[in-house]
């Protein structure tokens, strides 16, 4: 393991010595400094309770640095108005832990939902929403609402939602962590296969044999309250 | 979560097909019982506020009339005087104002008709012939024309010393007091009405917005800026309030139609009572019309207001 030296032309997202601390006690993330390239594919991983959620919310700005700096897409974000936060948003796919799918909405509306508030006219994203939901397999399931949904088929729909705006960047955290192996496996290839058309990938996870799948992806590593690179950083 | 549309066959539901415009967003998860009692608060303080705007309205407009009328009318009074004959006062009184420009028409009340008047004072036993009983003489005045009451009184008054003129100029002025006090306080009442709309409003946003909180922060992580967020609720709680400002002030609307229909059913439904009960009706019509609208505006900024503030905590 080596300490993380990052790069600095055309990142999508660069962290300057962060550290985070939740109310008056030691820091939960100290000196964290790494960066993430465009169409790059990277694993976050640790053990239970070494921030890989934290890291990952500071990244969708859900959570402000208690020092250092953190820039998107080349914008300083400290210095971001609502709106600039809104439009570096738009441009990140976030697959959460548990799911956060709206309950009373359908599959297709919930994955439907960031063409949506963009403001977009439903004619003009319906064929492709459809055609994301055939993909991941949700196809026959686009009037079902989320309590009916199985643990997979939520996951899944998580994962269209944050793909269906084409993002430059996704953030998945435990995006397997629900599913079986083989489940999981399809997922993943779903992750590769989005990596390959141009979007940057960051997964949290701490399921091993899940990073050994790809190979060549860099890990980033929590430990100790600190973000290591491992040896097989590309 | 539960279906937010109302049954088809509820009020609500059949409001919702009225006003398709109004349509409830499917983004924000609401609470059909919470909404309902929200539409049914918004619909009592509608009905109240209509009922007060048009009880004043109605009050404004019969103490006008009656303003009208008694200007239109002014009374001379001849008191009996030892020495002196009634009757010849009152022919001379009489005359001088037949003679007068500006005056329509005159009416001596005959002592019958005056003892009539003092009847709740004086009992009817009393013997009037014992009695001084003033004489009275009615005056129209032409609107058109008014003459100088001033010096009509001046006039009689040196003519005839027992008489003097009475114009009701302290009971019209009483009389246009109280209608002010009147208007001033249904303003009052309409105003805390309105206040407490808004209030309403205020805390049923915030509730929602409560409760929907991790709806929200989905919305923001996904792209929804706070415009868009805001829009969805501040339409739906608009939609509420136009929702209860329609069924409220339609029904005080029916409810005051309705009570002028009664009072007139007596009197036959003759048509020049109906086209007079249309043209009132219309104001009214406008009045309640305004109340909804009122409360319809305030609801909107009511939670606009609200979805704001809030929407930048929650943020």
């Amino acid at each position: 393991m080596q300490a993380f030296a990052y790069r600095s032309v055309g990142e999508l997202v660069r962290f300057e010595n962060v550290g985070l601390r939740y109310g008056v006690g030691a820091e939960t993330l100290t000196d964290v400094s790494f960066s993430i390239e465009p169409q790059s594919f990277q694993f976050l991983t640790g053990a239970s309770g070494t921030g890989k959620t934290t890291l990952l919310r500071l990244i969708m700005q859900a959570l402000k640095p208690t020092r250092g700096t953190v820039v998107l897409f080349g914008q300083d974000t400290s210095l971001l108005e609502k709106d600039g936060l809104t439009a570096l948003r738009r441009r990140m796919g976030i697959v959460f832990q548990d799911f956060r799918l709206l309950d009373h909405l359908t599959t297709y509306e919930n994955v439907a939902l960031p063409l949506k508030v963009q403001g977009r006219d439903e004619l003009s994203y319906r064929a492709e929403v459809m055609e994301l939901l055939s993909w991941v397999g949700l196809g026959d399931l686009i009037h079902a609402k989320p309590p009916v949904l199985s643990g997979g088929e939520k996951q899944r729909a998580s994962i269209a939602r944050a793909l269906v705006a084409q993002p430059e960047l996704l953030l998945a955290d435990e995006p397997t962590g629900n599913v079986d192996p083989s489940l999981a496996r399809r997922l993943l290839r779903l992750f590769v296969e989005m990596n390959r058309s141009g979007t940057a990938i960051l997964i949290a996870t701490h399921d091993l044999g899940l990073m050994d799948q790809i190979d060549g992806a860099r890990r980033l590593v929590l430990a100790d309250r600190r973000l290591y690179s491992e040896a097989n950083d590309v | 979560m539960s279906d937010m549309r109302a049954p088809r066959n509820s009020v609500f539901g059949k409001l919702d097909r009225l006003m398709p415009i109004f349509k409830r967003d499917p983004l924000v998860a609401a609470d059909p019982v919470t909404d309902r009692a929200l539409v049914a608060v918004i619909a009592i303080l509608t009905f109240l506020a209509a009922l007060t705007a048009c009880a004043a309205q109605f009050t404004t407009m019969t103490a006008m009339r009656w303003q009208v009328m008694m200007a239109s009318e002014v009374t001379v009074q001849l008191k009996p005087q030892a020495g002196r004959s009634i009757d010849a006062d009152i022919t001379r009184a009489s005359d001088i104002l037949r003679g007068t420009s500006g005056i329509s028409s005159i009416k001596v009340l005959r002592r019958e008709e005056s003892a009539k008047l003092l009847e709740p004072w004086l009992g009817s036993a009393a013997s009037i012939e014992s009695l001084p009983i003033p004489r009275l003489i009615t005056v129209q005045i032409d609107a058109r024309q008014p003459p100088d009451l001033a010096m009509v009184g001046k006039t009689l008054t040196d003519a005839v010393p027992s008489a003097s003129l009475d114009d009701h100029r302290t009971w019209t002025k009483r009389l246009g007091h109280l209608s002010d006090l009147f208007l001033t306080a249904s303003f009052g009442a309409l105003i805390l009405v309105v206040v407490t709309t808004g209030l309403t409003i205020v805390f049923a946003t915030r509730g929602a917005m409560a409760g929907n909180r991790e709806i929200i922060e989905v919305l923001h992580f996904i792209g929804a800026d706070d415009r868009y967020i805001a829009g969805q609720f501040q339409s739906h709680f608009a939609a509420l309030g136009v929702r209860g400002g329609v069924l409220g002030g339609g029904v005080a609307l029916l409810l005051v139609l309705g009570l002028k229909l009664f009072i007139m059913i007596p009197d036959g439904l003759q048509s020049s009572a109906i086209s007079e009960m249309l043209f009132l009706d219309w104001q009214i019509i406008m009045l309640t019309l305004g109340v909804i609208v009122l409360v319809s505006i305030v609801t909107g900024l009511a939670s606009r207001l609200t979805v704001y503030r809030t929407i930048g905590r929650l943020a």
